[in-house]
């Protein structure tokens, strides 16, 4: 196997080296590049007609979109509408069944992401490509590391190189030498951003590229975003938040249902959620009872936990707690510190007034009132998906429904059956579908349906309407709001801050691994919780 | 990646129906059970007396060895583990059974019980370096294999102690080999054991959890799943059926000899992944391992009764193992 | 704009120490086994070992370090390879048989550097393209390698010759040094290519790496390869120390390779193992049975020695990963 030159990974020996010079002078402002032959307003990249299906998922269908050079386009839609399918066809991660791509005004075809950026197309995934056990500087050079004796890699070079590239973009405080794997989350987004701007992309995709960052770091890759624009790159992105797609975005396209719905240079949050939802009604929310007075359900007096400095509060039956702030102050810390699926270092737990262990997922459930968390990711934390949606379902209370070890069918169908009718679960026969072939909305149903059976008295909710349709959305909030009816405690985190505020008699929001403030009564509000997030108590 | 896709068409209801029934996992194992009919088809016309009724008994009672193997590396396979201690923990226990029982009836409970005991023990040894020291199962039972194969060794003079020219005690050599209907005892255990197992996996809860875990580790641990726990239990029961292999085997040959569970080794997991077992853990069913089994010792039978050279023999057992695993297509794949 | 909100950085020697631990253990053990070993030896026979016992020892492990180089390399893919216990085996057969003088030896060495590289090429497509699982498909391919050693070499018996013995281990000279040294070397070049590159990323995160552009199943086969090659030379320094060949010679080797690679620290989950690690667990184990003869110990028990030293290896290597990440 012959070590030969990786002209063929890095493009054109001219290109290479441009590419190598740019990166290795950091006196040049590195945005100050612009594209090669890109003239401003003319088309960057287009999808014709493009149609996309997954088995019997059609997650693109007819679609059209259209970004240029110099302008910041943003692509909205619910998750599940077709985004980042559509993305990862433009950048040449997959393949569309039908349709054109044009690059610059022409056909184009990739047979995979290399080649999409020898075409200038960059793309910063919401899934993190880092090599996790490389250094930061591994990672951002990977594609084009600095080479000394014999064409081989110097290794010497590379934190040198790292960190001059780090610095170019503001980011000294990040060691070139860690490795991927012990930065924070955050930092690991920042080190993709980064990445993906160092190949000096013409057209530049970013795939929800701030749902892991502070203000402060969504400040700086927007200004980074406008000095793209200014120079003429055709950038566009996704998001959840409007105030960033307002913040930034010249021009912005709805998706729903795996096709564009409509283009504007601007648009009302209504209308924009008119076009994803397809509903001309806005959400509906149901009203959260009132909670009555009585000893607290649970009671956590300053827990610690690694992301979570102090936290104390109480939760009553009835009540629906909010736990708010931003992404990754310790809110999922939080839950899995109270579901024993995180290591406590300090603090109590209390269920019924009575001094709770919880050091493993079983003690939690089997703590007096019993404590159920539905986790944030279903796929990888929590369904099992080759199996079926019956022994999912009945998996964590197998012991209720059994003697010496054994299963009892009978009891076992009779409990699914009844969480089935009560969630509205779409399986004609649950012994056999698997949830694998389920949608999004029904496979979170499969999940909470699993918790519910368990008749544990606390909920942790944490994230539970994440990629699932606006309907099966509507059912999920009636079913809390139900549950809460019912005397159940609710502990609920949402990416969306406006489930929580309309949801939740009360809101905690934690900064820093710390309750930041307690909102309760009028106050809960969607902006009220977004200010108290990022109001610094220090101050 | 996150952001389940919302389906917008659903699958015709004629495919559906036929997917009920007719899961991959079913599939394998009537696939498998095909083959072993086909091998005894092909044999039979091949060679006379292949197919007959002493030929097919002869293969099933050396395919028991290899089944009762098999049956202990499917539990730890199917949670994504592997036993690679199994030869010495095999001949070991043969060692175990004879020289503590010295041949004689009286003593011939007890020998059983201790050696069945070692193997219990050693797996709890690999399931909790495994479950709870977090070791890689390849080192774990590669490492417990060489330590069994150096206590044994080592203890016993390297085989030419004075007990260890014993032979198994004749009560159990004759549940073994001796007739009842004109079939082997052995092939009566290994029905029983078939049907233990078979009803183990599919009504206990502990059933329910191992597939689990081997589906995913993640959600059965917030599912409140024991992982530790049933981790070092399956290893527990790989140990066993490796003991329970030295007992049949040592009570086959009268004694044991050395190196009596090497091949023993990879014939296990390539029966159990030829039963349709995936390497991966999650899925597959026992009746598949059993006919597993029964297809390697037969294909075996045939290249031997074939008069092939060993190399041959080698050298296509080999090639229809890739064959099996490539039809079987991507589903074993290992990323 | 700047996000400059200086944190102090960890000394680069921190990191080093952090990023290697479990190979830098393996060192340790390989010295606080030659301190035994020279314990030992000097207590059973009053002098210290000379250059002759020296070179013999490393000579014992050149073809497990050999053929622990090529399994490091299918380790960091996620894999492992269990043929090449049927590639050395072939390796001596064909040596054994074929090579009579000088010129047939050169000829044959070549081939049988081809047959190895060829051999991997078979693992690497059926695990890369065909996405078969790894300890499967060489599971199954040992026993064809098997099968063909037997083929090329039916008993045991040919004749090597002495010329092999004379280049690859001559006790007289310190060559086994060198080679050792090669295969640090070889290493050490790897790392530093763009094939090593994809091969430790493809070990990483199979789909990032496709992200970044590498070619995942050509890595991946490339692994194979250079594994298949590295057995075969594995093979024939084996043939270089006997006088006549046996065609079954390579399968101690198949377990023990893994064990070299675990015991120098390589870790299964991909993407990060080092040769020198691999070299250090070679050495060790190959020092074990000479520690275990001066201490007088009951040379049957040596397989106990060795499995418990890979299992405490590992156990310690566990802790100490642990430790030196956790101390930010």
């Amino acid at each position: 196997m012959s070590e030969a030159p990786v002209d063929s990974r890095t493009g054109s020996g001219s290109e290479r080296a441009r590419r190598e010079a740019a990166v290795v002078s950091p006196e040049r402002h590195p945005v100050a590049l612009g594209g090669q032959g890109s003239s401003r307003s003319s088309v960057g990249v287009e999808a014709r007609d493009i149609h996309k299906s997954y088995g019997p998922v059609r997650a693109v269908e007819a679609a059209n979109f259209a970004a240029r050079f110099g302008e910041v386009h943003a692509l909205v839609g619910e998750n599940g509408a077709g985004k980042s399918t559509l993305i990862k066809i433009l950048c040449g991660v997959a393949r569309p069944d039908s349709g054109a791509i044009l690059v610059r005004g022409q056909e184009a075809s990739f047979s995979g992401p290399l080649q999409a950026q020898r075409a200038g197309i960059g793309t910063v995934f919401q899934e993190l490509t880092l090599m996790r056990w490389m250094s930061v500087a591994e990672n951002l050079l990977i594609n084009v590391p600095p080479r000394g004796f014999g064409g081989l890699i110097s290794r010497r070079k590379l934190p040198e190189l790292g960190a001059e590239v780090l610095a170019q973009y503001g980011l000294e405080r990040i060691d070139p030498r860690a490795l991927a794997a012990d930065l924070s989350v955050a930092d690991q987004q920042l080190i993709e951003i980064v990445r993906a701007l160092q190949r000096r992309p013409d057209i530049l995709f970013l795939d929800e590229p701030t749902a892991a960052l502070s203000e402060t770091e969504v400040d700086w890759l927007f200004s980074l975003v406008r000095d793209l624009r200014d120079n003429g790159v055709c950038t566009v992105f996704t998001s959840h938040r409007w105030r960033e797609i307002e913040t930034v975005a010249d021009w912005i396209t709805v998706f729903r249902n795996g096709r564009d719905v409509g283009t504007a240079r601007t648009m009302d949050e209504d209308e924009a959620i008119q076009l994803m939802t397809g509903r001309t009604l806005e959400r509906i929310f149901p009203k959260p009872p009132a909670v009555p007075e009585s000893q607290p359900a649970l009671r956590v007096k300053d827990l610690v936990a690694d992301g979570v400095r102090s936290v104390s509060f109480e939760i009553r039956p009835g009540e629906i707690l909010g736990i708010g702030g931003l992404a990754g102050h310790g809110q999922r810390q939080l839950f899995l510190s109270l579901f024993g699926a995180h290591k406590v270092s300090g603090g109590t737990i209390e269920v019924q007034g009575r001094r709770k262990r919880i050091r493993k997922p079983l003690d939690a459930i089997r703590s007096g009132m019993g404590i159920a968390l539905v986790p944030e990711d279903r796929k990888s934390e929590g369904l099992f998906m080759p199996m079926s949606v019956r022994d999912n379902l009945s998996l964590a209370q197998l012991p209720a429904l059994s003697r010496f070890g054994l299963i009892r069918w009978g009891k076992e169908r009779a409990s699914v059956g009844k969480v089935i009718r009560t969630l509205a679960i779409r399986s004609a026969a649950p012994t056999r579908d698997r949830v694998s072939a389920m949608s999004g909305g029904n496979q979170q149903k499969v999940l909470i349906g699993r918790w519910l059976a368990t008749d544990a008295q606390i909920l942790l909710l944490y994230d539970v309407t994440r990629g699932v349709d606006v309907a099966t959305k509507q059912e999920i909030y009636q079913l809390i709001v139900e549950q809460a009816a019912a005397g159940k405690a609710v502990l609920f985190f949402s990416s969306e801050t406006e489930e929580m505020a309309h949801l939740c008699q009360r809101v905690l929001v934690l900064r820093e691994g710390r309750v930041n403030a307690e909102l309760t009564g009028d106050d809960v509000q969607a902006d009220q919780i977004v200010a108290a997030a990022m109001k610094d108590r220090s101050q | 990646m996150s952001g389940a896709e919302t389906p917008v068409t659903t699958v015709g209801r004629g495919a559906a129906v036929a997917s009920w029934i007719w899961t991959p996992d079913r599939r394998k194992v009537v696939f498998a059970w095909v083959a072993v009919v086909v091998l005894f088809l092909i044999g039979g016309f091949i060679k006379s007396g292949f197919a007959s009724g002493t030929g097919i008994t002869t293969i099933l009672l050396v395919a028991s060895f290899t089944g009762f193997v098999a049956t202990g590396q499917m539990f730890v396979i199917l949670v994504g583990g592997i036993d690679l201690s199994i030869p010495w923990v095999l001949n070991a226990a043969g060692l175990l059974l004879v020289t503590t029982s010295l041949g004689q009836d009286d003593h011939a409970l007890v020998a059983v019980l201790l050696t069945l005991g070692l193997g219990l023990v050693i797996g709890a040894l690999n399931g909790i370096g495994v479950g709870y020291f977090g070791i890689s199962a390849v080192v774990m039972t590669l490492g417990m294999n060489g330590v069994m194969q150096g206590l044994t060794l080592g203890l016993t003079g390297g085989m030419t102690c004075d007990r260890c020219t014993a032979s198994a005690p004749d009560v159990v050599r004759r549940a073994v080999v001796g007739n009842a209907l004109g079939v082997p005892g052995d092939l009566f255990i290994w029905l029983g054991v078939t049907a233990l197992v078979t009803f183990i996996l599919s009504a206990t809860v502990f059933a329910r959890r191992t597939y689990a875990l081997g589906s995913n580790e993640r959600a059965s641990f917030l599912a409140g799943i024991n992982v530790k726990r049933l981790t070092v239990v399956l290893y527990m029961l790989s140990g066993l059926f490796a003991a329970l292999a030295g007992i049949a085997l040592t009570a086959f040959g009268g004694q044991p000899t050395l190196g009596l569970g090497d091949p023993y080794l990879l014939q296990s997991v390539a029966a159990v992944v030829i039963g349709g077992v995936s390497i991966l853990g999650g899925r597959g069913l026992f009746l598949g391992v059993i006919a597993g089994s029964i297809i390697l010792v037969a294909l075996v039978t045939l290249l031997q009764a074939l008069n092939i050279a060993d190399s041959g023999r080698d050298i296509l057992y080999g090639v229809v193992i890739l064959a099996i695993l490539l039809l079987y297509g991507r589903e074993q794949n290992a990323r | 704009m700047s996000l400059t909100r200086q944190t102090a950085w960890r000394a680069p020697s921190r990191h080093f120490v952090a990023q290697n631990s479990t190979t830098l253990l393996a060192l340790v053990i390989l010295v606080f086994s030659v301190v035994a070993y020279l314990v030992l030896y000097y207590q059973s026979l009053g002098h210290f070992p000379d250059q002759y016992d020296l070179t013999t020892i490393i000579d014992t492990a050149l073809p497990l370090a050999w053929v622990g180089l090529g399994q490091t390399i299918v380790v960091v893919t996620r894999g492992l390879d269990l043929s090449v216990g049927g590639v050395m085996s072939v390796a001596v057969a064909l040596a054994a048989s074929r090579m009579h003088d000088v010129g047939t030896m050169i000829l044959w060495c070549v081939i049988v550097l081809l047959v190895g590289a060829f051999a991997g090429f078979v693992n690497g497509v059926l695990v890369a393209y065909a996405k078969l699982a790894p300890i499967l498909v060489t599971l199954a391919t040992l026993s064809i390698f098997e099968g063909i050693a037997l083929v090329v070499l039916p008993q045991p018996g040919g004749q090597i010759p002495v010329g092999l013995t004379n280049v690859l281990t001559n006790p007289g000279h310190p060559y086994a040094l060198i080679y050792l040294f090669l295969i640090l070397g070889i290493w050490s070049v790897f790392r530093r290519t763009s094939l090593g590159t994809a091969i430790f990323a493809t070990g990483n995160d199979e789909t990032a790496a496709t992200a970044n552009g590498i070619n995942v199943a050509r890595a991946t086969l490339a692994a194979y390869v250079l594994s298949g090659l590295f057995a075969a030379v594995a093979g024939l320094f084996v043939a270089a120390q006997t006088t006549a060949g046996d065609p079954g010679a390579g399968n101690p080797f198949v377990l023990t390779s893994i064990a070299a690679v675990f015991l120098g620290g390589a870790t299964i989950f991909g993407g990060r193992a080092h040769a020198l690690g691999t070299v250090c667990g070679a050495l060790v184990l190959t020092l074990i049975v000479s520690v275990l003869f001066y201490a007088n110990v009951n040379q049957l028990y040596q397989a106990m020695y060795e499995g418990l030293l890979l299992i405490l290896a590992v156990l310690l290597g566990i802790l100490v990963g642990k430790l030196a990440r956790t101390s930010r």
